[in-house]
């Protein structure tokens, strides 16, 4: 789990002696490189929350639809040698149709059948073996391989921090991709039918919402956001088929924002990216497995809500 | 007078439950009528088959001469049969603004929905100057009045109002009424469903009493006051 987590120094952490100098050029760098990780995690965990707070259903399949979108993009790029520019709207594409299309057949009818929720998250579950086991099948997933980087990857300071002109557009690629969607979700007649479906979707219906268009658009959405954070750290890693279980992060980001609120996810990102480089720097680079499930607790524990959730209310049934 | 609304020996359930058993009923455009009947007798049930979001097992819908209990619920709206659903359904972290708004949400035509929403502020002043309040935040007499207003922002032909006196003060109960009479008097057709047969039977004209999803009774609401049955079961006495 700790792909992205990439010290830049060797492991020379340690001491209570590590002297103040050594400190700040870690801590500056902890925070550039944790806004960097941190954006990808931002960007799953807005993904996630924004289906939880319309489904109530937290989609387990987020980070396979992460990873299987990353592999289309290699697919198209590397091995049918497509031009960039047909390359990264087709993939948003694919990812779109194939959240919308899960939504809409499989989610739907399950829904008909079964008034459990939890049916909808064993079919999550469902998908992610389904993706996970298609890219398997295709051998692609077989040897680790980046996507090659868009932009160049020298290195630059920033203060006593050194970054990647790469790193920079991801972060500013995910903050652009982020106030983006804020936007559509908080000042469009689309965005408030979404949030009108989260509150309260009898009476989203009872004002003429199409419940299901707009749930195949949410999860549409949802994919695209996962495409994109694909997109946008695939260059840095090495891709395989289990490269989804970063996952994971992008739940400890949206449980520590809160877990229904949008801001929350995206703050809850960027700590957990921040702590987990900081662990690295600071403590271990094998503690860094830790340190999402430290901010967890340690949110929970002061915070039950979260960071952004609203007042504990008890829902009724 | 034309029926609007017409529904003609519709069957409904929930997985084996039956909830509604061959139940018809007729709206004449421009009236107002009761629906009438105790706790479960199937008022709500009734609604919702109308608004699409129970579908009927047999028998047929019609609103303005076409038959709708195939349609789904977005093209009901759009047809103009709104329902002010029981049980302050509002958006409730949303603005009283943004609530009118989603009111409109199938709508496009700017300058009727302007014109919609100072008839909305017509008819409550208050909602006007709680505009930026979160609609959870209101009481329960201005969440009743934020569902109607939702509901009149969609521009309706037909009401369906579901218990709008549940839960409210008496003097608030006499107001509602006041602005549902209003309401039918600018032209708007009304179906009502109540538990308050008293108030329900003095500003309708007809009405129909649903017993365990059956049609029990109907007639002339001026006539059924007087009907000892009904003055025994719903008027208390």
């Amino acid at each position: 789990m700790a792909v992205f987590a990439l010290p830049p120094f060797p492991d020379l952490s340690i001491g209570p002696d590590m002297d103040l100098q050594l400190a700040l050029i870690f801590l500056q760098q902890g925070i550039a490189s944790g806004l960097v990780s941190g954006s990808v995690y931002a960007l799953l965990a807005l993904a996630i929350v924004v289906i939880f707070k319309t489904s109530d259903v937290p989609n387990f399949a987020q980070g396979e639809v992460f990873m299987a979108a990353g592999y289309v993009a290699l697919y198209l790029f590397v091995f049918q040698k497509m031009p960039i520019w047909v390359v990264l709207p087709a993939t948003l594409v694919v990812a779109f149709l194939a959240m919308a299309l899960f939504r809409r057949f499989v989610l739907d009818q399950v829904a008909k059948s079964a008034k459990d929720l939890v049916y909808l998250v064993i079919a999550t579950l469902g998908l992610s073996y389904v993706l996970k086991g298609l890219v398997r099948r295709t051998g692609f997933g077989d040897t680790p391989r980046s996507f090659p980087a868009l932009v160049p990857t020298d290195s630059i300071m920033i203060g006593q921090a050194s970054v990647t002109m790469l790193d920079l557009a991801i972060f500013g690629t995910a903050v652009t991709v982020m106030a983006a969607f804020f936007w559509m979700f908080n000042y469009t007649k689309t965005g408030r039918a979404m949030r009108a479906v989260g509150m309260n979707p009898k009476a989203a219906q009872l004002v003429g919402v199409d419940l299901r268009r707009c749930h195949m658009l949410i999860w549409g959405l949802s994919g695209v956001i996962s495409a994109i954070a694909a997109l946008l750290i695939s260059p840095k890693i090495l891709m395989t088929a289990d490269m989804g279980s970063i996952v994971m992060l992008a739940f400890a980001a949206a449980i520590v924002g809160g877990f229904s609120s949008l801001p929350g996810a995206v703050v809850g990102g960027f700590v957990i990216g921040i702590v987990e480089n900081m662990v690295g720097l600071f403590i271990s680079s094998r503690a860094i497995v830790l340190a999402p499930f430290l901010a967890i607790l340690i949110v929970l524990v002061l915070r039950p809500q979260g960071l952004f959730g609203g007042k504990l209310t008890i829902k009724k049934v | 007078m034309a029926d609007l609304l017409e529904i003609d020996g519709i069957s409904a359930a929930y997985g084996r439950i039956q909830a509604l058993s061959e139940v018809s009923l007729k709206v004449p455009e421009g009236a107002i009528v009761a629906l009438l009947g105790s706790n479960g007798a199937g008022k709500s049930t009734t609604l919702n088959t109308v608004s699409r979001l129970v579908p009927v097992t047999k028998g047929r819908i019609r609103f303005a001469g076409e038959e709708i209990q195939s349609w789904a619920s977005h093209k009901v709206v759009s047809a103009g049969v709104l329902q002010v659903p029981e049980g302050r359904e509002v958006f409730r972290d949303m603005s009283v603004r943004e609530n009118l708004d989603m009111g409109a949400y199938r709508r496009s035509d700017a300058a009727g929905i302007r014109r919609d929403l100072d008839r909305v502020f017509e008819y409550f002043p208050k909602l006007q100057e709680r505009l930026q309040q979160k609609a959870g935040t209101l009481s329960g007499g201005e969440q009743q009045m934020l569902l109607i207003g939702r509901a009149l922002m969609a521009g309706p032909r037909l009401l369906l109002l579901d218990e709008p006196s549940l839960g409210l003060s008496p003097v608030l109960v006499q107001q509602i009424f006041a602005i549902i009479e209003r309401l039918n008097k600018d032209g708007l057709t009304i179906l009502l469903v109540e538990q308050n047969a008293a108030i329900a039977l003095g500003c309708s004209t007809y009405a129909y009493i649903l017993e365990n999803g059956e049609m029990a009774l109907e007639g002339a609401s001026a006539q059924l006051r007087q009907d000892d049955s009904v003055r025994r079961t719903y008027l208390g006495g």
